[in-house]
């Protein structure tokens, strides 16, 4: 049946045109584009550039010590923050879960400040960080507070990582909550009558049914946190000198604010992609054959 | 689950902490952003004396609040129809055809979904200055069509599969034509997906920041977002206009937070369970 066949195909054209025509323009296009100019030494604005294989690739990797210190330090972020969200956003919506009245209390106070814009939330720990910290010191007996929280870079990286917690471990939580709902209570009922204290509960009945949750949110943590940019743009601005810059502030500077290398900035780009989908795979893998085993 | 005495009053005492903790910066902004610059650094903590609301109407004129306010509104209206009609229509028929081209066309739209927005930040701001849509409020909610198109449509392809082919085909019979039928059956009964898209959409764009900052060059086209960062940025030891600022930015979405808040939540975990 070609006429039939030739008109499905142009009836399933029509319907998917419009997204495609955005996609391939704002998304697909400049993919594909960052990827080939991520072997050219093309400057943004001058019509000629060249080819140069890898040269791109080695320079960022070898002799930029910037670029391999931001990503280490990104490295070290995400390390923290994937154990920390999940951590945090898992204890509070088993401890939300399992207070019955005051339930809706909680979740709308720690998800509040997800709402708010992750730059909007820098600048309002920066007030906090500079201004009320140290002034809560030193007039009382907490003196740990007087810290140089967004001055010293080896003090400022927890501070980026407070404000990320502050920020994201609601997002976590809703959805941790709403995977606990789904764990029958009967189940529960079951274990604790067999003699199983609550803590045996959630580690035998509770957190096997909800593994699917937490394959989701390392996803989304892992993913979002090699992404971090506006956190510490609003926090530290990358310094002092470039001591918390991150691998997107590293690109964006290259890129935007320094000598137009659009054809390197493309390469750390690049990287960047590589970087988080072999993180990606990984994870994914690995969860998804815990998910079976349980 | 029953747990002893004991346990139950520390858990109610973390979450107390814990919500102090998260409600705090808040609470600071709040208070501090009605005190005079002087009775600020005199103490933090304690409560304004007296409500100065001068920092307010100052903050409202230099971030230029209504006019960045409707920048956001329109590029948030814009941004999220459109991803909503393109997808849905994509969606919908990439769900119902089988084939290879369909296939290859739906696995597109879901890979694109791994690449990282710093990643095509460089070639995408050079795409939109090469089209002319770079530096209006409009052109930039047609730029987060494209990057917002291939969620919404993995999760209408998910959602369509749930209805029944029956009804397009009463349709057909009774003579309606193929965007007809999507129009006036199919699209009401997304509705529930709509809603999720909608909502996830509109926190990313209405909160988002780099991409605003990257189209946008003329102050009088900023987002609220942007408006906000540009203050902080000149201002940047008047805390008492800052804080202001940042309170009158964080208002719309506490207000839309306080309306939708069982909404925004179902959203959440739907746009996560079917990702």
């Amino acid at each position: 049946m070609p006429v039939k066949s030739y008109k499905r195909i142009a009836s399933l054209i029509a319907f998917v045109a419009p997204a495609f025509l955005f996609y391939a323009l704002f998304l697909l296009i400049p993919t594909l584009g960052g990827m080939f100019y991520s072997f050219t030494d093309w400057n943004g604005l001058n019509p000629n550039y060249s080819f140069i294989g890898l040269g791109n690739f080695i320079e960022a990797l070898r002799e930029d010590p910037d670029f391999v210190n931001s990503l280490l330090f990104t490295l070290k972020y995400v390390l923290f923050m994937v154990v920390l969200q999940n951590g945090f956003a898992l204890i509070l919506a088993v401890f939300i879960e399992s207070k019955v009245r005051t339930k809706g209390f909680f979740r709308t106070i720690f998800f509040m400040p997800n709402m708010i814009s992750t730059i909007i939330s820098a600048f309002m720990w920066t007030f906090v960080f500079s201004q009320v910290l140290p002034q809560i010191a030193e007039k009382t007996a907490f003196k740990f507070l007087d810290q140089l929280w967004i001055g010293d870079p080896q003090v400022s990286f927890f501070s980026i990582i407070i404000v990320s917690l502050w920020n994201g471990v609601g997002y976590m939580m809703i959805i941790y909550l709403a995977a606990l709902q789904g764990v029958p209570q009967s189940l529960k009922e079951a274990a604790l009558i067999d003699g199983a204290t609550p803590l045996q509960t959630f580690r035998s009945v509770t957190l096997p049914m909800i593994t699917h949750a937490v394959t989701i949110c390392f996803f989304l943590t892992l993913n979002g946190a090699f992404k971090v940019f506006e956190v510490v743009y609003g926090l530290t601005g990358g310094g002092p000198g470039r001591s918390t810059q991150v691998i997107t502030m590293n690109i964006y500077e290259e890129a935007f604010s320094n000598n137009f290398r659009y054809g390197y900035a493309s390469a750390k780009s690049v990287i960047l992609f590589v970087i988080i989908l072999i993180f990606t795979f990984i994870q994914i893998g690995v969860m998804k054959r815990k998910e079976v085993e349980a | 689950m029953r747990l002893r005495k004991p346990v139950s009053l520390l858990i109610t005492l973390f979450l107390c902490v814990g919500g102090v903790i998260s409600f705090f910066p808040i609470y600071l902004a709040l208070i501090n952003s009605l005190k005079t610059q002087g009775e600020m650094f005199a103490s933090f903590l304690s409560l304004p004396t007296q409500l100065h609301f001068e920092n307010y109407t100052q903050a409202f004129n230099k971030i230029n609040l209504l006019n960045s306010t409707l920048n956001s509104v329109i590029v948030s209206v814009i941004g999220i129809g459109g991803i909503i009609f393109c997808a849905a229509l994509a969606g919908y028929k990439l769900s119902r055809t089988g084939g290879r081209l369909s296939a290859l066309i739906f696995s597109l739209f879901i890979a694109s979904m791994l690449v990282p927005f710093h990643s095509i930040m460089i070639p995408l701001t050079r795409m939109a200055k090469t089209l002319h849509v770079s530096g209006t409020t409009y052109g930039l909610a047609i730029v987060y069509i494209g990057l917002g198109v291939n969620m919404a449509i993995f999760l209408y392809h998910g959602f369509v599969k749930s209805i029944p082919r029956e009804l397009e085909e009463a349709a057909r019979i009774d003579g309606c034509g193929e965007f007809q039928t999507f129009f006036r059956i199919i699209f009401p009964l997304l509705l529930p997906i709509t809603v999720t898209i909608a909502i996830l959409d509109f926190l990313w764009i209405w909160n988002d920041f780099l991409l605003p900052l990257l189209m946008l060059t003329d102050s009088t086209k900023y987002t609220l977002i942007l408006s906000t960062n540009t203050l902080f940025g000149e201002y940047n030891k008047e805390w008492s206009l800052i804080l202001a600022a940042l309170v009158l930015t964080a208002i719309p979405v506490i207000v839309i937070y306080a309306f939708f808040q069982k909404f925004i939540m179902q959203g959440i975990a739907e746009g996560a369970i079917k990702g």
